[in-house]
Order: C-alpha cells, then sequence, then structure tokens
C-alpha cells in the first residue's frame, strides 16, 4: 500500500475549504498552518489567468526534512509504513532545519500556541484537555508542525483492521479530502489500480513537485498551469 | 507522555502483528501505532447547513460533546452539494464564539448611533418579554402598521411563513425581506416575463455556458451544486465564458474572460441578438408557440386585443385573430388593422436593434465588435436550433446554451431590463425548460405577476412595494423602509413607524448609502434578535440572543439540483450557551402575551398551506414540535425518526417532470397565455404610474425616467444609470463583490478560522485596482487609497492586479465593520457601502450596487 493523495488544480476554485477543514481537524493555533493556499496570477490584462494549488506535507518518500533532523541528532522526524512523515514534539527543539531544507516550505515553526480568541476565554473546541487529543494534537511552542496526513485516522483504519477503507470511509480519510466541493481531491493507495487516486496519476498525469530534488512526494498534482 | 506513549506502542504493534497473522493487515505489521486519545463518546449528527442560502447537508461530529468537524453529508451528493464551503466548515466557531450575545440586554444610552456607546445593561428574559410586549400591545391597539418586522437571514432560520404568520396576526403589512440587496430584480424579471421565478441551468446537458457576473464558486444561491457540476460538465466538454469586469474565481477557471464595462452588458446581450436574429438563429415555432413574440402592437406599444384575447396576424386568413387551432401567426411582418399600423412584438425589438451594431455595442461596453461576433457566432452554433434529444426515453427540444447571472446583471438601476434582455435571448433560441438550456422553477404559479401592477397610493407598506414607487416590488424593497421611516409623508405613507424588529439582519450594512440606514434606526424603538453582536443590534433598544443554527430547530430550506427535490431538517447539535430561545420560541411567546395566539395559529397554517398535519388551537409547541408538524405534512407523515436519523428524503425527478412540466404545460399553443417577450405589462403599468402621479400630485416621482425603466423592450438608455450619466467627470466604475470567506455579520468576522486559518488575506478586503492604471496614479501594493464618490470617502489599501478592467475599481463588501467592542482583526478593511449611491431599479426596488463612479488617490500620510 502506498497512501498518497492527488490534488486536481484543473479542478480546484480556490475555496480554501480544504485549508478550513485541516485547521478545525488539526486544533490550528495562529502562525502554524498545516495546509494553505497559494493564488497566483499570471499574464497581462486582459490575457490573465488565476491558479489555485494547496499546499500540505509532501510525505515524501526520501524526506530532506528527516535526514536534516537525523543529522542534528535529533531524530524527531520518522517516516512509518504507511509512508506518513511524523514530527515528535518531545524530540523536537524547534532549531528549524527541517524547514530550511524542505524544498515545499512545509515545517512551521510554532513560536507560541496563540490562542484563537485573543484575549477571551478558550473555546470549547481548544480547551479539550492534552489527555483526550491525540498526540499530533498535542502541540508545544517552538517545536515544528506540519501536516500529519491526518496520522489520527489513518492510525484507526489501522486499529479497526480497515485500511482498506482509506480514503473512502470519512473516519479513515483526512479531513481536508472529505470537504471539497468539487471533488478536486483524493486520497487512497496508489498500489491498488481501481483507486481513484491511482486513475488520476494515469489519466490525468497527476505528478510530483519539484522531482529534481529527489525527494519523491507522495502527493501528486494534476497541474493546470502557472506558478507553483 | 512519551515514554506512556511508546509503551503503549507496543502493545498495539503487538495487536497490530496479531490481526497481520489474520491476514487483516499484512502491510503494517511494524507500523508504529499509537495510543491516541483518550475514548470519548462520539456522535455524528446530520444536519442542514445554514450558514448561507446553499443550506448543504452537513454531518456534525461530536465528541465529548464539543463540536469537532463538520464535513459534508455524502447522502447529498446526488441531490445536491458534494462538499461544503470554508465557513460551513467553521461552523462550529460560529457556535463557540465568544462575541456572541448571550443574554437579553437593553440600552440605557438613548443616543444612538454606531459611535455610540449603548450602555448595554443585562435584563431578564421576563423584562426582555414585556417591555417588548407591552410596546406592541400599544402599536397593536393605535395602528398595528406602526410595527415593522425586518429579516435577512432569520428567514432561513425558522422560514419566514412564521413571521409572516406573526405580522397577519398582529395586523400589520410589514414584513421586509433582504431580496433587493441580493438578486430581486432578477425574479422580478422572471415574474413578469414567466409568471414566477428562479430558474437553473441544465448543466449536466449544456454545452455552453454564459455567465454574467455569476459567481457560484464563491458564494451565492445553488453555489454548491453548480461547482462541482460546472467542473464536471467542463471535463466533459461545455464551455464556459464569463463576462464580468473583474476575474473572479468563476472567471479564473472559464474558458474564456470577457471584461465587459460595468453596467453595459444589456448591450451586449442586444447586439448579440440583433447578429442571431441577422444570421437566422431564431426558433420561430418556440416564439410562436409559447411567446407573445407573435402578439401585434399597436402605435401606442400595447398589444392588440379583441376583449381580454391578444390578436396575432394569421397568415391563413391574412387577418388578425386570436391565436386558436387553424391559426398559423406570423412572426414578422408591418400589418394594417382597423387602418392602423402595427408589427409584431417580436419586429418591435428587432427593429430597435438596428443600431446595436457589434461596433456600436463595442463603444459603450468596451468589448471588440469581434468578440461580439464570435461569441453570437458561438451561441448560434451550439444553440443547435431545431433539434431534439432524448434525456431517457424522453424525447424533448434540445437547446445546450444557458445564460446565468445573480448579482452581475442585476444590482443596478435597470436590473430587471438587464436581465429581461438575456430572457428574450433565451427565448429567441428556444431555451427556457430545454434540454440543456434553463429550466424555470413554477412556471406561471402567479399569474397576476404578469398583469399590471397595481400601482398603490397611498402605500400601505413602509418599503412601499408594489405601490407606485415600486410597482413591481414583488420581493420587497427592504432599502427603502430606511427613507421611508425618516420622511414617511414624502411618499404618502399614512403612518409613523415606530418599532422595527430585526430578525438576523445587519441591513444598515447590507444597503447602499449606509449612513441613511443608520439615521433611520434612530427615530424607532428597535429590537433585535441575532446570535452576534452587529451594528443593527448597536443600533438597538433591546437585544435578544439567538440560538445557532447548530443549536436550534427547523424545517429547513433546502436546495436542490434540477433533476431532485428534498425535504430536510435543521438539529441542534449542541447549546454552547444554555440559551433559551430562538426566533420561533420568541414569536410564540410574544403572540401569547400579545393575547393572539389563537389568530398567529391560524396564521402559521395558512401561510405553511397546512391541512393534514396541522398546528393546534390550545396548546404550546416547542420548536421540536413545529418541526415535527412541518415535516409530517412536507412528507405526507413520513416518520421523523427519518429525518432524525437521515436528515432528509429525497426524491428524483423524471425527464418528463424536469422538462415537461413548465412551459409545455402552461404556455405551449392555442388557449393558453404567453411569455411575455414583449412586456406588454409594463407598458399598462407605466400608464398607472402616470395616472396616479398625475391624480395624486405625487412631485418625487420623475415619470420620464419610469418610461425609460418600464419600457417593453430593453433599451440602449438601459446601460446608463444615473451615476454614469451625471457624473462623467469621475472616471471610475465602482463594483462591489462578495468573497468566500464572509458574510454580513459577526459570524465570520469573529470566526478564528476564517479569519487567522486559511490565508493572510481573508481578515481584509483591499481596493482592486489594474496594475497598469495604478502605475499610472503612482501607487503600489498596499498604499492607502481613497475612493471618493459623489456621496462619500472611504480608504483602504490596495491590491493591483491584471484582473480587472483599467476602468473599473472594485471592493468585496462585508468588510470594514465598526463595532467598538469587536477585536481589531474582526474591524479591518472597508466598508465599501458607504459610498455606493443608491438608485434602485424602479421596477423591481432592487439596490443598485454596481452603477456608482468614483474617483482614486493615494491616501495623504
Amino acid at each position: 500500500m502506498k497512501l498518497v493523495r492527488v490534488i486536481d488544480t484543473t479542478r480546484c476554485m480556490g475555496c480554501r475549504s480544504c485549508v478550513a477543514a485541516c485547521a478545525v481537524e488539526n486544533h490550528f493555533t495562529p502562525g502554524a498552518p498545516w495546509n494553505v493556499m497559494i493564488e497566483s496570477e499570471g499574464g497581462a490584462y486582459p490575457n490573465v489567468h488565476r491558479t489555485f494549488v494547496t499546499m500540505n506535507c509532501m510525505h515524501c518518500e526520501n524526506p530532506a526534512c528527516k535526514v536534516a533532523c537525523d543529522k542534528a541528532g535529533f531524530k524527531a522526524i520518522t517516516k512509518n509504513e504507511l509512508g506518513v512523515v511524523l514530527v515528535d514534539y518531545d524530540k523536537c527543539t524547534g532549531c528549524g532545519y527541517c524547514a530550511a531544507v524542505c524544498p515545499y516550505g512545509v515545517p512551521q515553526i510554532n513560536e507560541k500556541l496563540a490562542p484563537l480568541y485573543p484575549g477571551q476565554a478558550p473555546s470549547p473546541m481548544e480547551a479539550i484537555a492534552p489527555e483526550d487529543r491525540h498526540w499530533t494534537h498535542r502541540k508545544k511552542a517552538r517545536t515544528a508542525e506540519k501536516c500529519t496526513f491526518c496520522w489520527h485516522k489513518l492510525e484507526k483504519a489501522v486499529q479497526d483492521g480497515k485500511t482498506d477503507r482509506i480514503g473512502k470511509d470519512p473516519q479513515y480519510t483526512p479531513a481536508c479530502d472529505l470537504v471539497c466541493p468539487v471533488d478536486a481531491r483524493a486520497f487512497g493507495d496508489l498500489d491498488d489500480p481501481t483507486s481513484t487516486v491511482a486513475k488520476a496519476v494515469g489519466a490525468k498525469k497527476a505528478a510530483q513537485l519539484k522531482r529534481e530534488y529527489g525527494t519523491k512526494p507522495q502527493v501528486y498534482y494534476v497541474l493546470e498551469g502557472g506558478e507553483v | 507522555m512519551l515514554t506512556t506513549r511508546r509503551n503503549f506502542l507496543q502493545g498495539i504493534s503487538s495487536l497490530a502483528a496479531l490481526a497481520a497473522t489474520s491476514g487483516a493487515l499484512p502491510a503494517f505489521a511494524n507500523v508504529a501505532l499509537t495510543p491516541g486519545a483518550r475514548k470519548l463518546a462520539e456522535e455524528v449528527v446530520k444536519s442542514t447547513c445554514v450558514h448561507c442560502v446553499n443550506f448543504c447537508g452537513i454531518e456534525v461530529q461530536k465528541v465529548g460533546g464539543v463540536i469537532r468537524s463538520i464535513q459534508p453529508d455524502r447522502a447529498r451528493r446526488d441531490v445536491y452539494n458534494h462538499g461544503i464551503c470554508p465557513k460551513g466548515v467553521a461552523g462550529g466557531f460560529t457556535a463557540y464564539n465568544p462575541y456572541r450575545v448571550k443574554v437579553p440586554m437593553k440600552r440605557t444610552n438613548p443616543l444612538k448611533g454606531v459611535d455610540q456607546d449603548p450602555g448595554w445593561v443585562e435584563i431578564t428574559w421576563e423584562e426582555a418579554f414585556q417591555t417588548i410586549s407591552d410596546k406592541l400591545a400599544k402599536i397593536r391597539k393605535e395602528k398595528p402598521a406602526k410595527l415593522i418586522w425586518q429579516h435577512g437571514h432569520g428567514k432561513y432560520l425558522i422560514g419566514d411563513s412564521f413571521p409572516k404568520a406573526f405580522a397577519k396576526a398582529f395586523g400589520t403589512p410589514n414584513v421586509i425581506h433582504r431580496t433587493t440587496t441580493c438578486e430581486s430584480a432578477r425574479h422580478v424579471a422572471d415574474d413578469i416575463t414567466w409568471g414566477y421565478h428562479g430558474y437553473l441551468p441544465d448543466i449536466e446537458h449544456c454545452d455552453l455556458f454564459v455567465v454574467f457576473g455569476a459567481n457560484y464558486f464563491e458564494a451565492e444561491q445553488y453555489a454548491r451544486w453548480l461547482d462541482h457540476a460546472v467542473t464536471d460538465a467542463k471535463e466533459r466538454g461545455m464551455k464556459v465564458v464569463v463576462i464580468e469586469p473583474r476575474l473572479s474565481h468563476v472567471g479564473a477557471k472559464a474558458d474564456q474572460w470577457i471584461p465587459v464595462r460595468p453596467g453595459k452588458d444589456i448591450v451586449l446581450v442586444m447586439a448579440i441578438t440583433r447578429l442571431l436574429i441577422e444570421s437566422g438563429h431564431v426558433d420561430a415555432p418556440f416564439l410562436t408557440t409559447y411567446t407573445n413574440a407573435p402578439q401585434l402592437v399597436g402605435a401606442d406599444g400595447k398589444v392588440l386585443r379583441d376583449g381580454e384575447q391578444p390578436l396575432v396576424w394569421d397568415t391563413v386568413s391574412n387577418s388578425a385573430k386570436p391565436l386558436a387551432e387553424g391559426v398559423v401567426p406570423a412572426l414578422r411582418g408591418s400589418y394594417t388593422v382597423d387602418s392602423k399600423p402595427v408589427r409584431t412584438a417580436f419586429d418591435v425589438y428587432a427593429d430597435s436593434l438596428k443600431d446595436m451594431t457589434p461596433e456600436a455595442a463595442a463603444e459603450i461596453a468596451d468589448v471588440p465588435a469581434d468578440t461580439i461576433r464570435a461569441l453570437a457566432a458561438q451561441i448560434g452554433r451550439a444553440a443547435r436550433i431545431g433539434t431534439t434529444t432524448k434525456v431517457g426515453d424522453y424525447s424533448h427540444r434540445y437547446r445546450p446554451v444557458a445564460i446565468h447571472t445573480w448579482r452581475g446583471m442585476t444590482a443596478k438601476e435597470f436590473g430587471v431590463q438587464t436581465w429581461r434582455s438575456a430572457l428574450m435571448l433565451q427565448m429567441m433560441l428556444g431555451i427556457p425548460d430545454a434540454v440543456g438550456g434553463i429550466k424555470l422553477s413554477a412556471a406561471y404559479r402567479n399569474p397576476d405577476y404578469m398583469g399590471p401592477s397595481k400601482c398603490e397610493y397611498p402605500p400601505k407598506r413602509v418599503d412601499l412595494a408594489k405601490s407606485v414607487y415600486f410597482p413591481n416590488g414583488h420581493h420587497d424593497v427592504c432599502q427603502q423602509v430606511a427613507l421611508t421611516v425618516l420622511d414617511p409623508k414624502a411618499y404618502g405613507l399614512q403612518y409613523e413607524p415606530e418599532m422595527q424588529i430585526f430578525y438576523a439582519t445587519n441591513r444598515p450594512v447590507s444597503t447602499s448609502d449606509t449612513a441613511t440606514q443608520f439615521r433611520s434606526m434612530e427615530k424607532t424603538f428597535n429590537v433585535t434578535i441575532e446570535v452576534h453582536m452587529s451594528e443593527t443590534a448597536w443600533m438597538s433598544d433591546i437585544v435578544l440572543p439567538d440560538l445557532s443554527y447548530l443549536e436550534s430547530w427547523h424545517y429547513a430550506p433546502t436546495r436542490s439540483n434540477p433533476h431532485a427535490k428534498n425535504t430536510a431538517i435543521r438539529r441542534p447539535v449542541v447549546n454552547a450557551y444554555n440559551l433559551q430561545h430562538d426566533g420561533f420560541t420568541i414569536l410564540w411567546e410574544l403572540a401569547k402575551r400579545l393575547g393572539m395566539l389563537d389568530a398567529y395559529v391560524d396564521a402559521i397554517n395558512d401561510a405553511w398551506k397546512l391541512k393534514e398535519h396541522k398546528f393546534e388551537k390550545g396548546r404550546d409547541y416547542t420548536a421540536r414540535e413545529s418541526v415535527e408538524v412541518l415535516w409530517a405534512n412536507a412528507t405526507k407523515g413520513k416518520p421523523f425518526d427519518i429525518a432524525l436519523k437521515e436528515g432528509f428524503v429525497a426524491t428524483k425527478l423524471a425527464p418528463v417532470d424536469v422538462y415537461g412540466k413548465g412551459v409545455e404545460e402552461k404556455f405551449r399553443g392555442p388557449g393558453k397565455p404567453k411569455m411575455q417577450f414583449y412586456a406588454d405589462s409594463m407598458v399598462h403599468t407605466l400608464e398607472k404610474v402616470k395616472k396616479t402621479v398625475e391624480k395624486e400630485g405625487i412631485k418625487n416621482i420623475d415619470v420620464a425616467q419610469y418610461k425609460i425603466a418600464y419600457s417593453p423592450i430593453p433599451l440602449k438608455e438601459h446601460a446608463f444609470p444615473t451615476p454614469h450619466r451625471e457624473a462623467a467627470d469621475l472616471p471610475f466604475y465602482l463594483i462591489t463583490f462578495k468573497r468566500m470567506y464572509r458574510n454580513q455579520s459577526a459570524c465570520s468576522n469573529t470566526n478564528p478560522i476564517l479569519n487567522f486559518a486559511i490565508g493572510k488575506d481573508t481578515n481584509e478586503n483591499h481596493v482592486l485596482i489594474n496594475a497598469t492604471t495604478g502605475a499610472k496614479l503612482g501607487l503600489k501594493d498596499q498604499d492607502l487609497v481613497v475612493i471618493e464618490t459623489r456621496i462619500g470617502k472611504v480608504s483602504g489599501k490596495c491590491k493591483l492586479t491584471e484582473g480587472i478592467r483599467p476602468d473599473t475599481v472594485g471592493v468585496s463588501y462585508h468588510y470594514g465593520h465598526s463595532i467598538a467592542g469587536w477585536p481589531e482583526y474582526a474591524r479591518k478593511g472597508i466598508d465599501v457601502n458607504r459610498v455606493i449611491e443608491l438608485h434602485p431599479d424602479r421596477v423591481s426596488g432592487m439596490n443598485s450596487y454596481n452603477d456608482t463612479k468614483c474617483k482614486i488617490y493615494k491616501a495623504q500620510a
């Protein structure tokens, strides 16, 4: 099983629902988004184009962030057998090497765990106790954060013996891939020739970004053009 | 913690290994599983989002009693939405927002103004109800019409039938909805043309989708169906042409963007119509069978009649006759009837277009004549006039072209005429109710809409709807309320409004010339029922907290695609601040205290058209019980358990129901009314306006302008609204638009996900200026610029872009809020409505958001 995400920028219309879903699901704190929308404009009036590309962790097969972290001796970044690259907040020192080497600008050093409502009591979502959160949501100031492919959901699929339902059942599928109004995102097993992601890679020529770095991302893009 | 987690990991890994031996997880025997979180109670509630007017099906996931996520209900994919927007995703923060109104409050500072501290004092519900009902009782005794009920989104929180029933029982005609801030001109053009309003493009079968300033990728009605339907259709090969001054997200995803000069789209449509007539792209059988295009028009502009029967020129007998079996009407031609010259209605329009060449339209609209020619040819080819196709076993007229708009064509002084020009073009091609065309909603449901207006005077309603001022204001005229309140005698109103109740609306901020709107609220006793503090609440005497859409019951309004219908409910998931009341229970309590509960119940049953399942007198209803009654009525008695479990029930429509029940049943052939290709009713309405003005000595109606507004056919003059004529010295056209991330009240401007999480550009709007124009003015990105119109100035940061016309300035609305109690981020940006001139469409009352002209310059440091 090779879990990948396919983002079809020919369909994406820039609504940012996927960005919002990531934030809600993963206990966003201001300043450290795990999923971002890049809007680009090109050409000159009246021959103008605008593109919408969402960027999250590529969960590279050869993750530069992990190499840097390992070399630095912290070993805070792991890549598990489902291909998910994770940061261990307890080991992370916030050195920023991972952010510096990532070709995709993914890791965010969360300088402080800022409240969602400054000056107000924490909202019930923020007030969820650490012991009631998945460990990937027990965030710490001055550590690196990034998209986990919603590891808490994939892990649940493993625990439930339902890995075949990843990308199909909402409870086993990353939050960002569930809300898209135009079906521009898909998540699933690239090794399954019947999967939506496998078909998209074939029929729509979905490709990895910045392949020259040799990182082998597990996020594929159907590209419409413009800057990425 | 970590140690514990790792220990647990080992345990879980063992479990995984065990599972692997059983064959369930062969690939993941060594995956490092973690303990996750403590197991808390989980629940998924199916409901309906009411953040905007799309009413998407949602699943709300609650863990440990807290909303953790909101996702689209996948079961609704075949009916309406595939996904949900970021506002819907972030809806939990609407409920958990600390800036909500949490208790009833009364104002202690008698001075009203958005710059005044109201001196709020918390009061009990008892005091609130008593104060309000005492005031209402006095008004009801004296003159019930002095009460004005205004709602915006409140209509969708509990359904406008409840407020309408309350008003009926109370005795006031003044229930005012917000449609003139949205698209009422489109609705009224529909009403006049085919007897009701609303249509959906048949995207599934459409080959060419021509969009005039609609924004279905961001936020408007039916956006959450059109977004995926259009995207799918594009992949299948449908072409999308978007005509708008600013490159919206819809324009960005289109095959072609045509940047038309603001307000001039009508001449583009007229020129295209002319070209298509020239090239013979006219569906004559459709026009003669379903529309009044062959009817004969005299020199006075009226359709000739024999008694009540309109006359056509019968090519069999060569005489004027009512359309009947055996009569073959001429679509074109000039004839003589009773020694008087007449022309067919079609020729009246066709002849009027003789000067509307592509070059003439190009001069006005600043779209190259060749582009106009190419688009006309593209439309003509795609229309496939004369063809039929099969949908299932149903064979039907095939015209796979649709023209679409909302505010783009209609939020202007001549909005009705502009959309009528597009309706006429589509009738000419046979598009209404054709496969691949536009599916009309409930054709001819209200025949009165197609007749002359009553032109009532003196007006009964404070918004002057359907009076001589706005004769076809079928959908209320919300912004007019303020003007009438300020000077009722000027409009002949025979009472002084005393009290306004605002239910989930931020009306003054939502309309143009906002200073006037705020001033009117200083004159009346105001009650606001709201989820969050708003400028309207700030100007009120009493503010009542409302339950949010995630906390309350409602028999929900729904949307569906053209091939389905559905019935849905909304149900509470949490009650974040333990509030007691919502709009439904507040009205019920007030009706009780006013001693009019029985009358209210009767009015509710009338308003909802309840018969078998209805509200009974002599008992109270909780909000849930009210939804149970309405569900039973709508579903013909289906168990409420279905609503609780599934959230909705849906029906897929057969092709004959989609295409064969509208114009086919109502307008086809002899003995049936005809769609008004030529708006004969407007000629008669204008005559009544003239007579009423003369008889009553009305000074503030300019009949010459009504003559232009009430033309039976579109005119070049409709491309020149008041500011375009009078403010020629102001070089820029000012347009407004909606962004995905906001709506008019605090539910979005204090939502942290929408403001901090989804981009650095969402909690502030900008003045969009063409990059070349900006360079000429010496402007750089983020410079502070002033927009100056004839009624005021606002300033904000500019953003230079290639995606807007050089002569146009664009600003999104719903930013620049002014409540002092809100955090700084929630007040950022520009409140552009302050400087938008108000020149409402005289036909519909539609607010003129896209007609203002302005100048811009760098603000002084």
